[in-house]
């Protein structure tokens, strides 16, 4: 297919926002000035499950400062309670309270607030709310919340099985016939946390005369947070502005509407005062939101050569203790996409989801992370149990370009994706047999190297007929609006909810292109309800391709306008030959393009400022509103490439090399890619090595500080190496893909095939993270 | 708890504060000197996008008190570009994208506009070294350590002009 060539798309460009947060003038959620805002702060339950017996607040409420502590008793009067309760085969309905009256669930579960004139006599406070627990039995392993006679978590789970889902397509029984071998391997991954630099936090100001909320959050999603917000304060839509400011990072812990805000917006509203919260390390580590802890068991049923000839998927996912999300939705997407590039159709999964005395889920940047790791690990396994080259497995199994599109055995459709490419790319741009070689070597000089790959297709977008089709409520859609103001220049909105990616500069790129403007001249505003059109924000790698999309289309909805009012001025029969570029008129001559000398400005005059000299039809200003619904599933996809040597006398891992050849279609903005591709693999490497959300048996969080839950640092991060592909889509506005996802996907497969690589010849598997030198170090204990 | 009057020099500018003796300095600066380009990621010293200059030398500003500063001379990153125009490493790490949400920025810039001062030729070693007391979720550090990486070349350059 030929790529259309793009004036802005595809070209890195240094991004806008830059400048206000490289001098300190950025405004995150705690910059924003609230004259008399109030502070509050949460007393929590020490306990991972105990039952509340009472709360004195008569301490607290003397202390100096204080205006009022509220208990969930007082909550329950001012908010609905949060029902999750998508009509999903397989997935229980839950309901919970803004906060727990009867029993608090997990360590950090809030069970008052406290509202003082500052933070610190809040903080004073807080420890003078006597609240006497009865301790209960925790269930702090998912393992042991599947027993039979397992602690209930929710009186609505029986058994703590929130979610149970199976599936199966192909025929299992002929694959088996016709198995050489079935190749058994499992993959366990460790519960870990989003860690944004900047918490949580919010601030509520409540107008008594109009009977209207202003809530300031970091959001990803500010229109569904509003509605969510408005339904569970019991107002209308009409009555509630939510703004999202700067935000320092999200990573997906910023979707859901927490109780901690809605108790924000409760406070202010009863006291009509501004109220505001800032969330501490200590709470974001332990009750803000957790993530994945999976653990995965594949069969693979292979001939004698490696080919896959069926796979069964075993999947049990440990979602905490709230369901803010239904329970099914993210371990639903591991199971959906789990094949990747691989051509499979006897395919099965058993998918069940599992409460415990945790804090509860949220999706992670890349929530199915452990997918790609799984399946390329499984392709590992087979070449081991079967004595094969991983490579040439891979190349048996890969899906090749005459293949595609290709249906999987979960029904979904690849198309316009590269997998063959993108690993030759990187098995080239490794030398494989000169590694090999290099890697036998060096095993004589007692070092371990290991090279691991990994193939990822990465499940981006998610439009509204995903939605529907997967029985979750919403809607994948997004919408925007584009304002070209009298004086030529450009607004321009879309309902994302950014965090740091540098939406401002690839929004204004796909503006730019669609319209035929500088990028210079659009300025895009995003965040706040009043102004952006009701979207569905960011989160599943979706802004690129439904945002930008949606901006694209609509800008091309205005240039056509614009055309037409120049052929007016030109008095042309109609715009065919007519152009806008860098907002000039250009009219063809032949094979050039001549300035028609009338710029983008004097057609706006026209447009706002003589609307009666405008053709027939017609109508004035120059305001466009458009709402784009993307595929019902995007792919992008890449492989990753890892070498690793492995010091086997203390279990330290050194990355040697790290390589990604990716294929994400049209770039918005290059620059702002490329920062998502290493952020991506930063997370995905910092989980794989470090990152562990620990509990002790009795349900206390032993990982409160950023001394104990590790993140990846610079010194433990490489440099890596992009070799980028460009095949556009041929179902999306401009043939953009999402990414930003991937990158954790193939981090995590990579790095540990690459570690069990090196390991070969000790004859053990690492098969769980994080890789720590004490994991590798028991592994090869008596092997050495 | 009774409040005390101390004095802080900064950025040049003298403020007269009057504030608890626990009261962070991280907490003084945003609230009382009205310079909210501090950021507080931990409190706990650890993320270091607190950090500031104390007397010319990077610390958390969350691991201060305000009142142990009496008379001492503060920097934060609001003094860091001159007249709308960026510093150096503040251009590199623009041209570099080496910032996202732009954050934990303040203290990586801070930490950094001492440290080239003093190792104006720093290898990538170095540099990863220096730089890993300041957590970033965003980047993956690649595009902050040649951002640093190239400021050093342009300082160094600058340096060799005069």
């Amino acid at each position: 297919m030929s790529e259309p060539t793009f004036r802005y798309l595809n070209k890195a460009v240094p991004r806008t926002e830059d400048y206000r947060l490289l001098t300190g003038y950025g405004c995150y959620l705690d910059d924003i000035e609230i004259a008399g805002a109030l502070h509050v702060c949460f007393v929590r339950s020490p306990h991972a499950h105990a039952r509340i017996v009472s709360i004195d607040t008569q301490g607290a409420l003397q202390m100096p400062g204080v205006v009022t502590v509220v208990t969930g008793r007082e909550l329950a009067q001012w908010t609905n309670p949060m029902r999750v309760a998508p009509p999903v085969e397989g997935l229980l309905p839950v309901e919970f309270a803004t906060m727990p009256v009867d029993v608090a669930r997990f360590q950090g579960d809030p069970v008052a607030c406290v509202v003082a004139t500052d933070r610190y006599l809040a903080e004073d406070a807080a420890e003078q709310v006597m609240v006497e627990f009865e301790p209960l039995p925790a269930v702090t392993d998912m393992w042991q919340a599947l027993e039979p006679d397992a602690v209930q978590v929710d009186p609505a789970v029986p058994g703590n099985l929130v979610s149970h889902q199976t599936y199966s397509h192909g025929d299992r029984e002929r694959a088996n016939r016709r198995a050489f071998r079935v190749v058994e391997a499992t993959f366990h991954q460790q519960r870990q946390t989003h860690v944004p630099i900047e918490t949580r936090g919010c601030a509520a100001v409540w107008d008594a005369g109009r009977d209207h909320l202003t809530f300031h959050v970091g959001t990803q999603v500010p229109h569904p947070l509003r509605t969510q917000l408005a339904q569970r304060l019991k107002l209308s839509e009409t009555q509630v502005s939510v703004i999202s400011p700067d935000v320092g990072g999200s990573f997906g812990q910023k979707i859901a509407l927490y109780r901690e805000e809605l108790t924000v917006a409760a406070l202010a509203r009863h006291l009509k005062r501004p109220v505001r919260w800032r969330e501490d390390r200590l709470e974001n580590l332990t009750a803000a939101a957790n993530s994945r802890e999976d653990f995965c068991r594949t069969r693979a049923a292979v001939d004698q050569h490696g080919t896959l000839l069926a796979l069964d998927l075993e999947l049990r996912e440990d979602f905490g203790a709230y369901c803010f999300f239904p329970a099914n939705y993210l371990a639903r997407v591991v199971a959906m996409i789990l094949s990747g590039p691989y051509r499979l159709q006897d395919y099965s999964f058993d998918v069940k989801v599992v409460l415990s005395h945790k804090c509860g889920n949220a999706p992670m940047r890349a929530p199915m992370s452990i997918t790609s790791w799984v399946m390329d690990g499984t392709m590992d396994a087979i070449a081991r149990e079967l004595q094969l080259d991983p490579v040439e497995v891979r190349r048996r199994n890969l899906l090749s370009p005459e293949e595609l599109p290709y249906r999987t055995a979960t029904g979904e459709l690849l198309a316009d994706i590269t997998p063959s490419q993108t690993f030759e790319a990187v098995v080239a741009a490794f030398d494989y047999r000169a590694f090999r070689q290099r890697q036998q070597a060096a095993r004589q000089a007692g070092r371990y190297l290991g090279l691991g790959l990994c193939n990822v297709v990465e499940p981006t977008t998610y439009g509204s007929r995903f939605y529907k089709a997967a029985g979750i409520p919403g809607s994948g859609h997004e919408a925007s609006w584009i304002r070209i103001e009298p004086s030529g220049v450009v607004n321009a909105s879309v309902g994302l909810g950014p965090s740091g990616q540098g939406y401002e500069s690839a929004m204004a790129n796909a503006v730019a292109e669609g319209l035929g403007v500088p990028p210079s001249s659009v300025r895009i505003h995003m965040g706040h309800t009043d102004i952006a059109p009701y979207g569905m924000g960011s989160r599943g790698a979706r802004s690129g391709t439904a945002g930008g999309g949606a901006l694209y289309l609509c800008a091309l909805d205005a240039r056509r306008k614009v055309l037409a009012i120049a052929a007016g001025c030109l008095d042309l029969r109609d715009a065919q030959s007519l152009r806008l570029t860098e907002a000039r008129i250009e009219h063809r001559s032949g094979d050039e393009w001549i300035d028609a000398g009338l710029s983008l400005a004097d057609v706006a005059r026209r447009a706002y400022m003589d609307p009666t000299a405008l053709p027939q039809g017609l109508t004035p200003g120059l305001e466009f509103h458009l709402t784009y619904d993307p595929p019902p599933m995007t792919y992008s996809n890449s492989t990753h490439g890892c070498e690793v040597e492995v010091d086997v006398s203390t279990g330290a891992i050194r990355i040697a090399r790290y390589v990604i050849a990716e294929d994400c279609g049209t770039l918005l903005n290059p620059t702002v890619v490329e920062g998502q591709q290493h952020g991506a693999v930063a997370m995905g490497l910092s989980g794989a090595l470090f990152e562990h959300m620990r509990y002790d048996e009795t349900g206390q969080n032993v990982t409160g500080s950023l001394a104990d839950y590790l993140i990846a640092t610079s010194t433990e991060l490489p440099n890596l190496e992009i070799i980028p592909l460009h095949t556009p889509s041929r179902a999306t506005a401009a043939g953009i893909k999402g990414m930003a996802e991937g990158g954790v996907m193939g981090a995590l497969g990579s790095l540990t095939n690459a570690v069990n690589d090196a390991l070969a010849p000790f004859g053990v598997v690492a098969d769980r993270h994080p890789l720590t030198p004490m994991l590798l170090r028991d592994l090869l204990r008596d092997k050495l | 708890m009774d409040k005390i009057t101390i004095y802080l020099d900064v950025n040049g500018e003298r403020h007269a504060v009057h504030c608890e003796p626990r009261k962070l300095l991280s907490d003084v600066l945003r609230e009382d000197c009205r310079l909210t380009g501090t950021h507080v990621g931990c409190e706990h010293g650890v993320c270091g996008a607190c950090t500031v200059l104390i007397n010319d030398r990077p610390a958390r500003a969350c691991l201060a008190y305000a009142v142990q500063m009496d008379e001492a001379r503060i920097t934060t990153i609001e003094s860091v570009a001159q007249d709308g125009r960026l510093s150096p490493l503040q251009q590199a790490l623009h041209e570099c994208h080496g910032l996202q949400c732009g954050f934990c920025t303040p203290g990586i810039v801070m930490t950094f506009e001492a440290y080239l001062r003093e190792n104006p030729s720093p290898s990538e070693a170095q540099v990863r070294e220096a730089l890993s007391g300041n957590l970033c979720r965003c980047t993956g550090y690649q595009n902050i350590v040649r951002a640093i990486l190239l400021a050093a070349e342009r300082l160094r350059a600058e340096t060799a002009d005069v």
